[in-house]
């Protein structure tokens, strides 16, 4: 033990302060380590009882000065002690220093004696402290060890406490790297998060711009026909997907309307331009054709001219109704390779059974798949008390719990056992079978029911029995029926 | 949509081919069938009959591939023939009047009978 060191006799201490604008930076350095107010941390409690062991002092520790107070990082051999304030004379001069502060016998050190550390019931009479000094000159706080008997150290001791200053210098810069990491993959992960809620965003306005687009592809409301109810129900597989099922019902002039409803081959963006071709076709054609072939020979024509559409093709039922004279309308409906409609009424006899018969012309081809594509029609009376529901082939193809498809049997004896010969109920029913299915229906499906009342709104009684399905064949005068072109 | 799609040619007779389709026609495997078809119309074999003894599964994709090909032969003159069609198939094809312009028969050699009886060799 040579070399013996005692405190420096020309060191002023008393009279150092710390400069203003080094104080500032100096303490912009210790919040860069974010190490103020922390919990303990091992690896600087084995530095305070290292120090502690290595100097034979019953008080060791490893602080942190802030702005206004020393706060204790580590503490070995004192209990309960957080946080002094930051008096002259022992670390809060040693801060100010990058030498070691080594004073033997505080009693005798001018700035030490008044110290409360002294002065207080620990009564410190040895004090050293190295400052722990960044790679760019900031002093965070010191390494110190404190004895409550005067002492002389080495200087190979004071070197010995300067290293253990670098090791928790050492320490806190690993701690801080651990640190930057964490920050950068918390907001790595916020930016993540970000894009996710932003793709979610984008995601619901798709959505919502869809769900907009498919609207306008369907009427927004049935018109009001004097003595026919309409009903109607239409129902995607998927909100996202713009179907391409469609169906409207509009005035023809004089007493007469129309009414189509189909399904276009496909789904997503180009079936809804095909949806809306065929519907802006439909209702055109239908004000230049009495003939509903007529209208679908249109239909045929407008959609394999398109040449951005291609491929594409539909099925179709477009139907005409005309008042007819002992009451009801007289239903002309062309198909192009549709699915049968369903004429709905009462059974003869009075057990209130019902008869649910599938409106089926022959011939009727798909819609703009083919030149010369044939189309076939059928005329009948829909008198009062009738019902007509059309549909699309989501409704046939539901599956049933035994994985078969519904089919238009399905369909019809579903309706002959539990529906009445009313839009409202019609639909009703209908959608009944279908959400009761464990399935569901698995694509789009619309539905479009027209009935005439028993009763007209006047009161007067309908010849509700005289009711019957004419024409089926193109030799009955009562209507023109069953043409076939 | 475990299954492949098999396509064998199993026949040629001049303007006719006879492509055997085996497994699942879908949106997967429907533009492979389209392809073939294509080709051998292109091959010089216009008249196709296509014996769909071998299909499990056809959806709207592979009712889709039929009408194309249709379109195809008949633009090149020629036509199309179904053999041995599944059920459901054989009911689309009903329902949308296609049955009347796609002929179908039980089996690919009743086909072949009546396409010979029905389509003259050119001479």
């Amino acid at each position: 033990m040579s070399g013996l060191s005692a405190a420096s006799p020309d060191g002023p201490r008393l009279s150092q302060v710390p400069l203003a604008g080094a104080e500032a930076a100096r303490m912009a350095a210790v919040r860069r380590y974010d190490i103020l107010d922390t919990p303990p941390d091992g690896a600087f409690d084995r530095v305070a009882a290292m120090a502690a062991r290595l100097f034979d002092v019953p008080v060791a520790s490893v602080t942190i000065v802030d702005a206004d107070r020393i706060w204790f990082k580590a503490i070995h051999g004192l209990d309960g002690v957080a946080q002094i304030g930051r008096d002259p004379g022992l670390c809060g001069s040693a801060i100010l220093r990058d030498d070691t502060l080594v004073i033997p016998d505080t009693l005798s050190d001018p700035a030490a004696c008044a110290n409360p550390l002294v002065t207080g019931p620990l009564g410190v009479r040895f004090y050293a402290g190295a400052p722990i000094i960044t790679s760019d000159g900031h002093r965070l706080g010191t390494v110190n060890v404190l004895d409550t008997k005067p002492r002389l150290i080495t200087e190979a001791d004071t070197e010995t406490l300067a290293d253990l200053a670098a090791m928790v210098l050492d320490a806190l810069e690993l701690r801080l790297s651990g640190l930057r990491l964490l920050r950068a993959e918390q907001e790595r992960r916020k930016v993540e998060e970000a894009a996710r809620e932003q793709a979610e965003r984008d995601t619901e306005a798709i959505t919502a711009f869809a769900t907009t687009l498919q609207r306008t592809l369907l009427p927004p409301a049935l018109p009001t026909v004097p003595g026919l109810e309409l009903a109607c129900h239409y129902q995607t597989d998927s909100p996202r997907d713009v179907g391409g099922d469609f169906y409207d019902v509009f005035p023809l002039g004089g007493q007469r309307w129309a009414f189509f409803l189909g399904d276009v081959c496909g789904k997503g963006a180009e079936a809804a331009a095909v949806t809306s071709l065929t519907r802006y076709t439909l209702r055109e054609a239908a004000q230049h054709h009495e003939n509903p072939t007529e209208v679908l020979n249109a239909l045929n024509s407008a959609l394999l001219l398109d040449p951005s559409i291609g491929s594409r093709y539909c099925t179709c039922v477009f139907g005409t109704l005309q008042p007819a004279p002992g009451g009801g309308f007289t239903v002309t409906l062309a198909m192009g390779g549709h699915p049968p409609a369903f004429h709905v009424q009462h059974a003869e006899g009075d057990d209130g059974g019902l008869s649910v018969e599938g409106v089926r012309p022959r011939g009727g081809m798909l819609v703009g798949a083919l030149e010369g594509a044939r189309f076939a029609s059928h005329t009948f009376h829909l008198a009062p008390g009738h019902g007509l529901l059309l549909y699309t082939d989501g409704l046939t193809e539901a599956r049933l719990p035994d994985g078969t498809m519904l089919g238009e049997e399905g369909v019809a004896a579903f309706l002959t056992a539990r529906t009445a010969p009313d839009a409202g109920r019609l639909i009703e029913d209908t959608i009944a079978l279908i959400t009761g299915l464990p399935a569901g229906p698995g694509d789009d499906v619309a539905l479009l029911a027209l009935s005439v009342p028993l009763m007209p709104p006047d009161g007067q009684p309908a010849t509700a029995s005289m009711t019957r399905t004419l024409a089926t064949t193109p030799a009955d005068d009562t209507a023109r029926a069953g043409q076939e072109h | 949509m475990t299954d492949h799609l098999t396509l064998t040619t199993t026949h040629t007779d001049g303007p006719l081919a006879v492509l055997d389709v085996g497994g699942e026609i879908d949106i997967q495997t429907a533009p492979a069938l389209r392809e073939e078809a294509l080709a051998l119309i292109a091959q010089g074999h216009p008249h196709l009959i296509l014996d769909l003894t071998g299909v499990t599964f056809c959806d709207s994709s592979g009712f889709n591939a039929l009408i194309g090909i249709m379109r195809c032969a008949t633009a090149a003159h020629g036509s199309l023939t179904l053999a041995a069609v599944p059920d459901r198939l054989l009911r689309m094809l009903d329902l949308t009047g296609l049955s009347a312009i796609m002929p179908s028969y039980p089996n690919t050699e009743t086909a072949m009978n009546s396409h010979s009886a029905s389509t003259p060799e050119p001479a």
